[in-house]
């Protein structure tokens, strides 16, 4: 039995360094997001909802909480006899030097897309929140006989996608040109960060660019080819969001709380799979008041919670106050504690009466396992 | 076959015609309970913390929710190389085939799947209760004992007594009378359902019970009291944790209930002792601006906008803006739109109650007499502005009324 024509590779670490409280313990794609899920959760739904049975998840660093989240990828049906997940750590051997940037990176995955036996690859940043077509984009990827698709979208300059690549498109959207740096202009998209291949293109693009010694391989690779390549890009209309900063994340997260943003995230057609804890249903107490929240599974909801995203087994006690924060999984919010513009990481503690206040521009953040 | 120390035999075959519409089309194992489970949930997950990896299922009224909702036991553990689960659906043989006679029955024709993993003990489980129960001390207790058949009780009052199956023990445990539903009853240790039996000790009464033709072919009636008669050794295991019979469509509305009472000795969100289910990929509850939410449980995929107290909301469940929904369970899908009123009620999965349609009815205002639980069966409609009061099973689409 053959694995699906089409493989997925997830770069799990793509933009550590934009996030770095969030990823002192963890890697870009196992951040917690929208209450029950992880980043890569989207990168993984992504492609198992285009029907891809293999996916190869390149990570460098922080991957322990990775491991543990991806598992044997049951969650997304990717425990397969064929195919299934792979993950790809850093293959330390003498004279290899761990990755620098894309090019690295991927080149380190040779052995896995040698081995695979799909025509075409799939590359996903794990830094963007978006419910993508990728089945879509690789019927027109084929149709057009391109030889790399870029998925983008129509979005004008922002400091959510200032790192990402900008295109400007041609006739039938071949993209003419391709940069970060950006003058953007009525005819300039903004790359999602996921690019279809073939297999044997990308394997040949690989060895040229790891010979020349190129750090990325859209910047300078793809970028540098498109006049002798077809490139071509392939516009997803719905929503997206780039972790790129906690400003980035919050936005993302608070735009969750918005019912036309989960229509798309949440499309029931490409649902999002993540692992399942098996938490109780939440309780909601006798005094409890929640307004404008999402909130994930195995909570236990006494005071007074509004504007927020309240994840798995969060606890607020009595006469606490909650508003316009993140908490992640475990954290516990004390008896008349009151809480503002806060980020919580897993497990904090918050205890009885304290007040933390962050403002809009700055959120007061308070790490994994923190008791404050 | 690895030999197996224990081998869970688990009845499921029931219809639960107490519960009306709620089991038409689904069998009673297969009822949703306290937001995202199902009542089999309890003694799957009961026997996966209790380190039993060996179920037979066994199957008989519509077991096709059923089958797909166990499908290859994954949730539970129990997708193992040795053992797993197993769904036992009655089967045709060279002699012909037979449903299902009774319990007893349903275990006889399946003693070759017994015999495969020739266990020392099987434990006989029914998929019609909700509780957390530590198999694995039942068992340890049944070997201590030197028992040939331990069954599990639980202390009720004496009036309640006359309702169950009443095991007649002394000081030390050993039963020496079972009573079914006595009328005026000697003891309150009432019978649970369950049972650990000496595999040799139940492989013979099995077979001696199937070859009697008056035998009804029951544990309660015709098993347990054959082992007694011969002089067996019989003893009760006593239980003091929550367990609710679910059979009926009050005992169902108050065991979820029960799950709002902080003070329960029932904890779903025990660490060490998970009751596992099968869950769907659903985002996680959004509560609006304008929604009231109190004393309710709510899980994954509900989208509040209107007014839930002392409530179950399960999977998926939308309500609009300015319905009301009070002492009641929402099953997976259901949509409740505006200004609907839902009170001491039970809806089923996937109803759409229209707008400012008014189910079910409250005792304080109804008043005692006539008063009950209104149940709206799975996948139906209730009109704009219709009124259904309580103690109704609504089994069709119910038209919409001018306002």
């Amino acid at each position: 039995m053959r694995t699906s024509a089409v493989a997925g590779i997830v770069l799990a670490n793509v933009n550590d360094n934009l996030l770095k409280k969030l990823t002192a313990h963890r890697s870009m794609a196992s951040i917690p997001i929208g209450a029950r899920y992880r980043l890569i959760d989207f990168s993984l739904s992504n492609l198992v909802n285009a029907g891809v049975t293999s996916v190869g998840i390149i990570t460098k660093e922080n991957y322990r909480s990775l491991m543990d989240h991806v598992g044997s990828g049951a969650a997304w049906e990717l425990d397969r006899k064929n195919g299934g997940i792979y993950l790809l750590p850093p293959y330390l051997t003498s004279g290899v030097k761990r990755y620098s940037g894309t090019v690295d990176a991927l080149y380190g995955a040779k052995d896995y897309l040698k081995r695979c036996d799909s025509e075409y690859i799939v590359l996903c940043n794990a830094d963007v929140l978006a419910n993508l077509d990728i089945n879509s984009a690789v019927k027109a990827h084929i149709e057009k006989k391109a030889d790399v698709t870029v998925l983008y979208y129509k979005g004008t300059l922002t400091e959510e996608n200032r790192d990402n690549l900008h295109m400007t498109l041609g006739e039938d959207n071949q993209i003419s040109i391709m940069r970060f740096e950006n003058t953007p202009n009525e005819n300039t998209v903004c790359g999602i960060g996921v690019t279809i291949i073939s297999r044997e293109l990308l394997l040949k693009f690989l060895e040229e660019a790891y010979e020349d010694g190129l750090v990325n391989f859209n910047r300078d690779f793809l970028s540098t080819k498109v006049d002798s390549l077809k490139i071509y890009g392939y516009e997803h209309k719905g929503y997206v969001c780039f972790m790129n900063g906690t400003d980035s994340y919050y936005k993302a997260s608070m735009d969750m709380l918005k019912p036309e943003v989960r229509k798309e995230l949440f499309n029931r057609e490409r649902p999002i799979f993540t692992k399942t804890r098996d938490d109780m249903p939440t309780r909601y107490g006798t005094k409890s008041n929640v307004k404008n929240c999402l909130i994930a599974d195995g909570c236990i909801i006494e005071g007074t919670v509004k504007n927020s995203i309240i994840s798995r087994g969060v606890t607020i006690e009595k006469d606490a106050v909650v508003e316009n924060c993140i908490l992640m999984q475990e954290t516990v919010v004390g008896k008349g504690a009151q809480l503002n513009n806060v980020i919580s990481d897993k497990n904090a503690v918050i205890g009885a009466e304290m007040i933390l206040k962050g403002t809009k521009e700055k959120h007061f953040f308070v790490k994994k396992n923190q008791i404050v | 076959m690895k030999n197996k120390k224990c081998v869970a035999m688990l009845l499921a075959g029931g219809q639960g015609s107490r519960l009306g519409v709620l089991t038409s089309k689904i069998a009673k194992p297969a009822v949703p309970y306290g937001g995202k489970y199902r009542i089999i949930d309890f003694p799957l997950s009961n026997c996966a913390n209790s380190g039993i990896d060996t179920v037979g299922i066994l199957t008989q009224y519509k077991p096709l929710e059923l089958n797909d909702y166990i499908g290859s036991g994954k949730p539970w553990d129990m997708d193992r190389l040795s053992g797993g689960v197993h769904i036992l659906p009655p089967y045709q043989s060279q002699h012909g085939g037979n449903w299902y006679k009774g319990t007893a029955n349903a275990i006889y024709q399946n003693l070759e799947f017994i015999e495969r993993y020739n266990p020392e003990y099987v434990l006989i489980l029914s998929g019609d209760h909700i509780y957390k129960m530590d198999y694995s001390k039942m068992i340890n207790q049944h070997e201590k004992d030197g028992a040939d058949c331990t069954i599990a009780v639980l202390e009720v009052s004496m009036e309640e007594a006359t309702r169950f199956g009443i095991m007649n023990a002394h000081e030390d445990g050993t039963i020496y009378e079972f009573e079914e539903k006595p009328p005026v009853p000697k003891s309150n240790l009432a019978s649970m359902g369950i049972y650990v039996f000496n595999w040799d000790k139940l492989r013979k009464y099995l077979i001696e019970d199937e070859a009697n033709p008056e035998s009804s072919n029951d544990f309660g009636k015709n098993i347990i009291p054959a082992m007694l008669d011969a002089g067996e050794k019989l003893k009760v295991y006593r239980f003091n944790d929550y367990w609710k019979d679910v059979g009926t469509v009050d005992s169902l509305w108050d065991a979820n209930l029960d799950l709002l009472n902080p003070k329960l000795d029932l904890d779903l969100s025990d660490r060490g002792w998970k009751i596992y289910s099968r869950n769907i990929a659903m985002p996680p509850q959004y509560i609006a601006e304008c929604a009231v939410v109190e004393n309710s449980l709510i899980t994954n995929g509900c989208e509040i906008y209107g007014n839930i107290d002392y409530s179950i909301l399960f999977e998926n469940v939308t309500v609009e803006e300015g319905a009301n929904i009070e002492y009641s369970l929402v099953m997976p899908g259901a949509v409740i739109k505006k200004g609907a009123n839902v009170r001491y009620s039970i809806i089923a999965e996937n109803v759409v109650v229209e707008e400012n349609a008014d189910i079910g009815g409250d005792p304080a205002v109804v008043g005692n007499e006539g008063w009950g639980i209104t149940v709206v069966g799975a996948n139906l409609t209730i009109g704009k502005n219709a009124k259904i009061p309580a103690n109704q099973m609504i089994i069709e689409n119910v038209e919409k009324e001018e306002a």
